[in-house]
């Protein structure tokens, strides 16, 4: 428990250090910040609407710390301020409506990889240096090492523009409302497919690789001889004695592993124009709009947050010595 | 299998990896003796499809590709290589004093160094690079040292924990020589394969994160490099107009850059860590792209 309070303390720094970048990056660049902020609202926004959007990024009279405060203030009132481009949607809607989209897709990409780079990796290590071991380790050095850019692109050529098979943009087609019909999650589904094989493309080759490593590591063990030695079959030797010991190190890699997929998705959504946040990322850097870019950066944050901790709490299911601590 | 002092020549992950940057390396020095013409001038009708007198065809402004793509090798390198030794080079400098350090110290720099590592690191870079505004190869690179030094102080801070355990760490502190001598001149040595994998990892990581960056739209699209290629190319739809040449270019060369990298970050991490090796058996995969001598 005292473990898991220790790391909740932790993210919330995070997430003020997170703020707090965002706080001063506009006061350290030349000239005068709140013009840098929204000069690109031109004479669009109403005057009162400017003030508004002023005094939640802590545009108030007053010294820096009273600023600070202030912007930290709406901060955790949840408000993050108004979108310049989508005026007049505040900032948690805009970014709201695109979250959905990049958790669904990243977190299935994310759970499939995680689970056949896995289960590549313990068959590699199982049988080192077979021709199986040999692709799988291969393979994974050539996936892992071409940027996410690059396989989206290629990706999207092959599948998309050269075979047809499968739409080049959008989440789902855009005549169809949005609703549980079998139609529509159905073209969800279509639409979905292209971008979900670029990042399991991406993703699957590093759990593997780590996966493997990890169970090489353990395979030297005692209690792997002593499993053996005792006539056990080798199915249970491999998934019961060495997997799940080599497992608990892939768990904490798969943390770091989200902040990765966060990155490697924000690309393939602007090729593959999907609607989540990457895109609106996208939209936002080209159109200057500050407020929006900003945003991103804490709910992005706080995504990675939520999602390690979720990876603490089932280190400590996995990993009984940390109940004790 | 022959045990010698240089063992990356005996392995052939690492030759082909080598070969793979030294051939790239070549090409971005040689550039304007493989090209007659001016890189970002413009110098044939628009999206013309590779011929003989453009060898990859031209971009949707009558730019010569190849010629954008042997100069832009200089950019992706110089950023790759400049941002790979600057992250290298803090996260060393962090991680062993934290790691020989100890107490106050390094729990200071082991609360910021966890805290990096969980803030996502391209959306802050993205923040970074917008307020910067069409940001230079060289700024470009400097964020990247800032921001990405993280993972490479945590692992060094744990190898050097093992390594100040050693006798003869403890024999020069008996000795009574300053601790900054203790660091670089009997620790540091010791880190040299750690050093290593992080130097080639980051120096991957900052050629990647510097074509995303580029083709989002946050580079100066007047330099020259594999991002800014990317870029113009996706700006102009040149795979909606079916100008595959135009992208595909910088694409396999990110790819093939990415590749012998990646080749020589894993030949290293294999000597320093020898249960992980394949075996024999990737010679079979090799023979197959017939690499160059040299036994595994």
């Amino acid at each position: 428990m005292a473990f898991l309070l220790r790391r909740l303390c932790f993210y919330l720094a995070a997430f003020v250090a997170a703020a707090t970048i965002n706080f001063f990056l506009p006061r350290l660049m030349p000239g005068d910040p709140v013009q840098i902020m929204f000069s690109s609202a031109g004479a669009e926004l109403p005057p009162e609407s400017l003030q508004a959007l002023k005094l939640t990024f802590g545009f108030v009279d007053g010294p820096l710390w009273q600023q600070y405060l202030t912007y930290l203030g709406s901060i955790f009132s949840g408000d993050l301020g108004r979108s310049i481009k989508y005026f007049p949607l505040p900032v948690t809607t805009v970014l709201g409506n695109a979250l959905v989209w990049t958790v669904g897709l990243m977190g299935t990409a994310t759970l499939v990889s995680f689970a056949l780079g896995t289960f590549l990796g313990i068959l590699a290590a199982w049988r080192r240096g077979s021709l199986f071991d040999v692709i799988v380790s291969v393979g994974a050095i050539f996936a892992t090492s071409v940027p996410a850019v690059v396989t989206s692109l290629i990706v999207v050529f092959t599948f998309g523009f050269t075979l047809g098979w499968f739409p080049t943009g959008y989440a789902a087609d855009p005549a169809l409302d949005p609703a549980f019909t079998l139609e529509y999650l159905g073209s969800v589904l279509y639409h979905g497919i292209l971008p979900m094989i670029t990042l399991c493309a991406v993703l699957t080759g590093g759990f593997a690789v780590t996966m493997r490593n990890n169970m090489i590591n353990l395979l030297g063990e005692d209690y792997i001889v002593m499993a053996r030695a005792k006539g056990l079959s080798d199915t249970r030797v491999m998934l019961w004695y060495a997997a799940r010991n080599a497992l608990l190190p892939t768990v904490s890699s798969l943390a770091i592993a989200i902040g990765t997929v966060l990155g490697g998705s924000l690309v393939t959504e602007v090729v593959f124009n999907y609607p989540g946040l990457g895109n609106i990322l996208y939209q936002a850097i080209l159109a200057r709009d500050y407020p929006v870019i900003q945003g991103q950066l804490l709910i992005m944050t706080a995504t990675m947050l939520v999602a390690n901790f979720v990876v603490d709490v089932s280190y400590v299911l996995l990993d009984p010595r940390l109940k004790r601590a | 299998m022959k045990t010698s002092s240089f063992p990356l020549i005996h392995n052939r992950k690492a030759m082909v990896g080598a070969l793979i940057v030294a051939f790239i390396l070549l090409i971005a020095i040689a550039a304007p003796l493989l090209t007659s013409y001016d890189p970002s001038a413009r110098v044939g009708r628009p999206h013309q499809a590779p011929s003989l007198q453009h060898w990859l065809g031209t971009t949707r402004i009558g730019q010569d590709v190849f010629a954008r793509l042997v100069y832009g090798a200089r950019t992706s390198l110089a950023v790759g290589f400049g941002a790979g030794l600057l992250i290298t080079a803090v996260g060393t400098a962090l991680g062993i004093i934290a790691g020989y350090r100890g107490g106050k110290v390094d729990e200071v720099i082991s609360f910021f160094t966890n805290m990096v590592l969980v803030v996502p690191n391209l959306p802050l870079l993205l923040v970074l690079a917008a307020f910067i505004g069409q940001a230079s190869p060289w700024v470009i690179a400097l964020i990247l040292g800032g921001t990405s030094w993280a993972w490479g102080a945590r692992v060094t801070r744990a190898e050097t924990l093992s390594v100040k355990q050693k006798d003869y760490v403890k024999s020069a502190e008996m000795m009574g020589e300053p601790r900054w001598r203790i660091m670089t001149f009997e620790i540091f040595p010791n880190l040299i394969s750690i050093v290593g994998i992080n130097f080639i990892g980051s120096v991957i990581f900052a050629i990647i994160t510097q074509a995303t960056l580029e083709f989002l739209g946050l580079g100066d699209p007047k330099v020259v490099s594999w991002g800014t290629m990317l870029y113009a190319a996706q700006k102009a739809s040149a795979l909606s107009v079916g100008a595959w040449w135009d992208i595909l270019t910088p694409c396999f060369a990110l790819a093939f850059l990415g590749i012998g990298l990646s080749l020589l970050n894993f030949a290293v991490d294999e000597i320093a860590n020898p249960r992980l090796r394949t075996g024999n058996r990737l010679g079979r995969w090799q023979a197959l792209i017939r690499s160059g001598e040299g036994r595994l």
